[in-house]
């Protein structure tokens, strides 16, 4: 210091500079299994340079069961036992594309009224789903009110599904060859069984207008606030092309602006008996995907409205042997899961169960687009986005 | 009784003229072409047949020893088969494509150039039938936890709860009833 | 000559007006969200459902009292003492009559603003002493909202100032008075909206509670604390807005006066005016908080810095140029 000062060279400040460069290391941030907002336990390594994102790795498996070793060790009918709780959010709607695969190689077709009965409760699996979907997504955008009142609409259609099938959730009701005759109707052998209960249509009906009501207010309440407008409008676009790439099936895809709906593919419900639109958007960004399915809740309010007026009679399963055996074959029929497509891949030896079942499943394509869409968004949009998505984890996880 | 109203008959006759092991049964197209030509022929199908939808890829264990569930009812040559699904999202026709390959060191080029969504289900058939996909970015478990040993879907992989109630294999069967039989199990 | 015993007294009441407060906005709360929410518990469970604060203070007094281990001990265990005392301050000056308040300052509306900026540094200590990334987080972005919402709550008191000419509580509230109008209607009624909002994000509730982010960051900040540290940081939250929307009732809406009534009665009916207006605001706050989504950070700061500030400035100079010229 002193040899600074009496050297007569003193520096001027204002000719000292600061260059000094920061080194950095982005946060490993672990949005761990056990988190509000991912549904259910998925595990994102996030690397985060403050709040921004510099990459995301998944990491699965936390509720892997192994369903398609399991399906391996089952018989036809015990299968459907297993494959309802993949997503266990819409229950009925599992089991559909299953049937579909081992009634196409066992070439029998279910009677006109149980594929009636098939699709009103597959449409009210569809409703649930979304009514899940619309509350956590608002109370992951941060309003706290939603949740509450889409879940007590939800009770309704709950009710409704117990009443028919016995079980909230798993109903467990769909048989090859047809459908099980109903809950509470009495014994099975009686012939002129009362399938539906009492009183099945007026209840329906009755809770299909509070769907109606109840998407109308969702679409104020949530949809009109500017806030909500705010924080997704604009925020997790997807393409077409990255969505095509990836596999992303259901309202995701629909929302990238792809009017694609395997409800009008497959002729395996009768859905071209009944009238309703296929809701689109647009930009293909987080608010797209939020109102597609909050059309959908109402498009299928009304085809089952419609379906409820025009019921068939008539028996509710085709004749199958006691033991069922499905002859030698492969098919692989998809069919429109609320999450998205599903499709089961049944290789059959001729034997009691499958030689093998590929289940596809469209939670898991859809979160395979994480990694590429997160990165460089903020921490408050990864949450947005990935409501937005929304998947299931036993869905992605089978 | 036609389940998929998707796939055009035009779809099917120019797919056939391409691919002459075409099969269609039960209304599932599938066609198989040897290991060699997998990236080159799935390439085909998304460029020329606007096939541009990747649903799946998976694989299948062939063997006469299983442990689990029933054996095939003929006897088959072991090897693994990978299948491969792809679609088109707005005609909605559906094509499975497959190939074979054998058991011992099993290795196939990987789809990730073809297709960016493959990457997640290869990973899921490495680490459940152990092939590996030459050229993967990320080739390491997916759903099992690092020091899991075996690949669970192979055939020769037991089933523990299986160890204790034994499959019960082929009861007596009945042929498709007329008009007696109303009870269904 | 300074009382002790006056000043015991004082202060005894003080603290019991506070807690009180706390505890019916907690109530308000609460109930408010369970009718817009359609719950029935706190609507028809127990006495019509006004027993529930008694069972959360009881709930959060037998459980564990967990301390981390990787914290740095004292600021952990400090700083929700350190925001409690910053808003007992606030207390103190409110008026609920003319003759009943804690001390009336003649810097009291300076001394408002001082104190409760200073449970900003609580809040960040909070969130960085406690060993969790998320509670990082959640300190970090607190800290910002904060002091970027400091300044609006500030410029848009001045304009009241300007308008009542006296820094002292009740001195402005003798102002509206003498005007025979609240400020809200009679010219500051932007500079109203400003302090609501401000106040609302001073208090980190949604829509501002970006810091707390339930579903991002469970909690934010307050992660760590469980069992009493976690009640401390309720009531104060509480506390804190009702001493807000008291100051905004005072400050705007004439406080402890109402148009018609007999001015000899003041010690009586005041405090039930005062305590009604604060009720309607803070009304206005619970509807608010149940019904809007959160505010995303960047959003939160553009609002603040490139909205509300500038409004408030033009609010000044529009009083001032009226004060002069009138």
């Amino acid at each position: 210091m002193d040899e600074i000062l009496n050297s007569g060279n003193i520096p001027y400040v204002s000719e000292a500079s600061v260059s000094v460069e920061i080194e950095t290391e982005d946060m490993t941030l672990n949005i761990g299994p056990q988190h509000p907002s991912t549904h259910g336990v998925l595990r994102l390594v996030a690397k985060v340079d403050g709040e921004k994102i510099s990459s995301v790795e998944p990491v699965l498996g936390y509720m892997h069961r192994g369903y398609e070793k399991l399906a391996e060790v089952r018989t036809y009918p015990q299968i459907t036992t297993l494959v309802n709780r993949i997503d266990w959010v819409s229950g009925f709607a599992n089991e559909i594309p299953f049937i579909a695969a081992t009634e196409k190689l066992m070439e029998i077709e279910a009677p006109e009224r149980a594929k009636h009965i098939r699709l009103i409760l597959t449409e009210m699996a569809r409703i649930a789903s979304h009514f899940v979907f619309n509350g956590a997504y608002a109370l992951e955008i941060g309003a706290l009110t939603p949740i509450f009142l889409a879940m007590e609409d939800r009770e309704r259609i709950l009710d409704l599904i117990e009443s028919v099938t016995g079980g909230r959730f798993h109903p467990n009701f769909n048989r090859i060859g047809g459908i099980k005759p109903a809950a509470g109707s009495g014994p099975t052998t009686k012939k002129n069984v009362q399938d539906l209960p009492s009183g099945f249509y007026q209840e329906t009906r009755d809770a299909m207008e509070k769907v109606l009501e109840a998407v109308e207010r969702m679409e104020d309440l949530v949809g009109g606030n500017e806030v909500f407008k705010m924080r997704t409008k604009g925020v997790g676009i997807i393409s077409k092309e990255l969505a095509e790439e990836y596999g992303v099936s259901g309202p995701i895809l629909r929302a990238s602006g792809v009017k694609f709906d395997l409800r009008t593919q497959t002729d395996f419900l009768p859905y071209d008996k009944f009238e309703y639109e296929i809701p689109t958007g647009e930009n293909g960004d987080c608010y797209d995907r939020w109102y597609v399915r909050l059309v959908e809740m109402r498009e299928s309010a009304k085809i089952i409205l419609q379906a409820i007026d025009s019921m068939p009679s008539g028996p509710l399963q085709t004749k199958v042997p006691k033991v069922i055996k499905v002859p030698k074959g492969q098919s692989y029929v998809r069919t429109e899961n609320p999450k998205g497509e599903m499709g089961y891949y049944i290789i059959s030896e001729g034997g009691l169960g499958p030689y093998r079942l590929k289940i596809r499943t469209p939670s898991f394509s859809n979160i395979s687009i994480l990694p590429v869409l997160l990165e460089g968004q903020l921490l408050p949009d990864l949450i947005a986005i990935m409501g937005s998505l929304d998947f299931v984890l036993g869905d992605v996880d089978r | 009784m036609k389940m998929n109203l998707s796939n055009s008959p035009e779809f099917v006759e120019s797919l056939t003229s391409a691919f002459p092991t075409l099969e269609n049964n039960f209304d599932t197209l599938k066609i198989t072409v040897k290991s060699s030509e997998w990236v080159e022929k799935v390439s085909q199908l998304k460029d020329e047949f606007n096939l541009t939808y990747f649903s799946w890829l998976s694989a299948i264990d062939w063997e006469n020893e299983v442990s689990v569930g029933d054996p095939p009812k003929e006897p088959v040559t072991s090897h693994f088969e990978i299948v491969c699904c792809l679609s088109d999202s707005l005609e909605g026709n559906l094509v499975l494509i497959s190939t074979d390959i054998e058991k011992e060191d099993a290795k196939i080029p990987s789809l990730v150039k073809v297709f960016a969504g493959s990457n997640w289900h290869e990973r899921e058939a490495y680490e459940m039938f152990g092939i590996e996909f030459i050229n993967h970015p990320n080739l390491t478990k997916m759903y099992l936890p690092d020091d899991y040993e075996g690949n669970p879907m192979l055939k020769s992989f037991e089933l523990i709860s299986r160890e204790v109630k034994p499959w019960p294999g082929e009861v007596d069967v009945e042929g498709m009833p007329d008009d007696g039989a109303e009870e269904n199990s | 000559m300074i009382d002790g015993s006056e000043i015991l007294v004082k202060a005894g009441i003080v603290l019991a007006f506070a807690l009180n407060g706390a505890v019916i906005f907690t109530i308000l709360d609460v109930k408010g969200a369970s009718w817009m929410q359609r719950r029935p518990g706190p609507l028809h469970v127990g006495l019509r459902g006004f027993i529930f604060p008694l069972a959360e203070i009881i709930k959060f007094f037998q459980k564990e009292d967990i301390t981390p281990k990787n914290v740095d001990t004292a600021v952990f265990k400090w700083a929700p003492a350190y925001v409690l005392a910053s808003v007992f301050g606030l207390f103190v000056v409110v008026p609920i009559s003319p003759t009943l308040v804690g001390s009336d300052l003649d810097l009291g509306v300076f001394y408002l603003l001082a104190i409760s900026s200073l449970s900003t540094l609580g809040v960040l200590t909070a969130g960085w002493s406690s060993a969790n990334k998320y509670s990082l987080m959640g300190g970090i972005r607190a800290a910002g909202q904060l002091i970027a919402y400091e300044l609006p709550l500030i410029l848009s008191v001045v304009g009241v100032v300007i308008q009542a000419e006296t820094m002292s509580l009740v001195g402005i509230v003798e102002k509206q008075i003498e005007w025979g109008l609240p400020f809200a209607i009679s010219g500051q009624g932007i500079a109203f909206i400003i302090f609501m909002i401000a106040a609302t994000a001073e208090m980190m509730r949604v829509p501002f509670d970006m810091p707390i982010g339930e579903s991002e960051l469970v909690s934010g900040f307050l992660t760590e604390y469980s069992g009493v540290r976690f009640l401390i940081f309720y009531i104060a939250e509480y506390m804190n807005m009702f001493i807000m929307c008291a100051i905004a009732s005072t400050l705007f809406l004439g406080g402890y006066h109402f148009p018609l009534l007999p001015v000899e009665w003041v010690n009586f009916y005041g405090p039930v005016v005062l305590i009604t207006k604060t009720f309607l605001l803070g009304f206005i706050l619970v509807l608010v908080r149940w019904s809007f989504p959160r505010f995303r950070e960047d959003q939160l700061q553009n609002l603040a810095w490139k909205i509300l500030i500038p409004l408030s400035l033009l609010n000044i100079l529009i009083t001032s140029i009226m004060k002069v010229v009138f």
